[in-house]
């Protein structure tokens, strides 16, 4: 005996994004970081902007917090996020 | 050898499989990570026909679109996960209502499932739907009390696991999760209770059936069988609230408190119904910042030891709910995931949330 059965996925065609360019350096590029505003963000991500100035030569570092670190970033944010050469988003806690 | 299955029926979008067997089935299903790790009924198409039927929908309707991951859920997609929960046609109603309650955008469902904080979402039934299938409030209730409440609550994480990928490890980013996340469905005792219902405490009419959503922590069971005040009975669930706040999260939410007969018994005696005990519950669950030293945290109190919180953003958004079997001063507090962040919603059951009402014929 056979039986027919149903698949339960989604099976939704996943819409595949083209990759942004990809930097060869970062100097003099502005890099943001979004961060999840968690407790431990504050020294994680001060970490990393000390990175990038010192040993990559960043020219501007712009850190922007999500008001809810459960939600995706604010469309403020993503439209802020336009104007710079790389984007870090990450937990960091 | 081959005997003839039934055709698919024209509106479903699915894939299909024929398989040799119901056991051939239940492997097919673990092999793809489509389960929870228990047997599943097999979704056949007659039996998920016999659902969509049961609730007069289309394989094709939107039930609801998650908003982050802008995923839609089809009546078809969430009643083929249905039936694998075990679920009846009569118990889809319910398994509707929840899923259009989830995808609310004040419940944010795409944080409470992925979240490290591993909460799970506790559906709670109120109205004549609960006699309809068969639910039960009383012995066990936050346990396997009955059937429909099982395989609703399980229904719900079959279709988060398979339609929105909510599996462990992949959205779902849980440190611990905990048992709720199997099945976590309760009915609540009406007719043991002369508090007006949970829903009806929430806007819902009286004749219409509900559900309640919360993204819910494991419940903590509290005991006081020693005194008959209500001051003192609710001081032992305010002391849980506060020390989940303390050890789990500051932060003020949708608080669900499960009250059963023997508590309620004096709460009637006294004459304190659903306002009077959220209101002293809203006044007792508070604790001060400063006391996250007594429990190892006192590296981030700071300079606001002196800042006082409350369980509760206000006595409404407490979910008093009464359940529970006849003997024993027991009780649970039901803490929210994570302040609110995702709000309590509900919804009555066999309406659409969503819809605008009618324009205004000429």
């Amino acid at each position: 005996m056979t039986i027919r059965v149903l698949n339960p996925t989604s099976e939704a065609a996943v819409d595949t994004m083209e990759p942004a360019q990809r930097l060869t350096s970062l100097e003099g590029k502005t890099v943001g970081l979004i961060s999840n505003g968690k407790e431990g963000t504050a020294g994680f991500f001060a970490h990393v902007d000390r990175l990038l100035r010192e040993r990559y030569q960043v020219a501007k570092v712009v850190l922007r917090t999500k008001s809810n670190y459960s939600a995706p970033a604010e469309d403020e944010i993503i439209d802020e996020a336009r104007n710079w050469d790389l984007v870090i988003s990450g937990l960091g806690d | 050898m081959n005997s003839v299955v039934n055709a698919i029926p024209d509106a479903f979008k699915s894939q299909y499989f024929d398989l040799e067997d119901v056991a051939d089935a239940q492997e097919f299903y673990h092999s793809r990570g489509w389960t929870d790790g228990f047997p599943i009924v097999p979704p056949t198409p007659e039996a998920v026909q016999a659902c969509l039927d049961w609730v007069l929908m289309p394989a094709n309707e939107i039930i609801g679109i998650e908003p982050v991951r802008e995923r839609a859920i089809t009546a078809e997609k969430l009643a083929i996960n249905a039936v694998m929960a075990g679920c009846l046609p009569a118990h889809f109603p319910v398994v509707v209502a929840a899923m259009m309650a989830m995808l609310k955008e004040e419940f944010l469902l795409h944080g409470t499932t992925a979240s490290t904080g591993g909460c799970a979402i506790l559906v709670i039934l109120n109205g004549s739907i609960r006699k309809e299938i068969g639910s039960r409030s009383d012995f066990n209730v936050l346990g396997s009390s009955d059937r429909a409440t099982s395989v609703i609550g399980r229904a719900i994480r079959l279709a988060l696991i398979n339609i929105l990928q909510v599996s462990p490890g992949a959205i779902d980013r849980s440190t611990l999760g905990h048992p709720g996340k199997i099945s976590y469905c309760i009915a609540e005792d009406e007719e043991g209770s002369d508090w007006p219902s949970l829903a009806e405490s929430r806007d819902i009419p009286k004749d219409a059936s509900a559900v309640t959503v919360l993204a819910a922590c494991a419940p903590r069971q509290i005991m006081n069988e020693w005194t008959s005040k209500p001051e003192e009975i609710l001081d032992t669930y305010a002391a849980e609230m506060r020390a989940n706040m303390r050890n789990y999260s500051i932060w003020s939410g949708n608080y669900a408190v499960v009250m059963a007969p023997q508590h309620r018994e004096h709460m009637r005696a006294a004459g304190w119904g659903r306002k009077e005990i959220a209101n002293y519950l809203f006044e007792k669950a508070r604790v001060k910042r400063s006391e996250w030293s007594t429990v190892g945290k006192g590296s981030v109190i700071r300079d606001k030891g002196d800042t006082e919180y409350c369980a509760l953003p206000s006595p409404d958004d407490l979910l008093l709910i009464a359940a529970g079997g006849p003997a024993g001063g027991f009780g649970a507090i039901i803490p929210p995931w994570l302040g609110t962040k995702s709000r309590a919603v509900t919804a009555a059951i066999g309406a659409c949330i969503d819809c605008e009402p009618p324009s205004q014929s000429k």
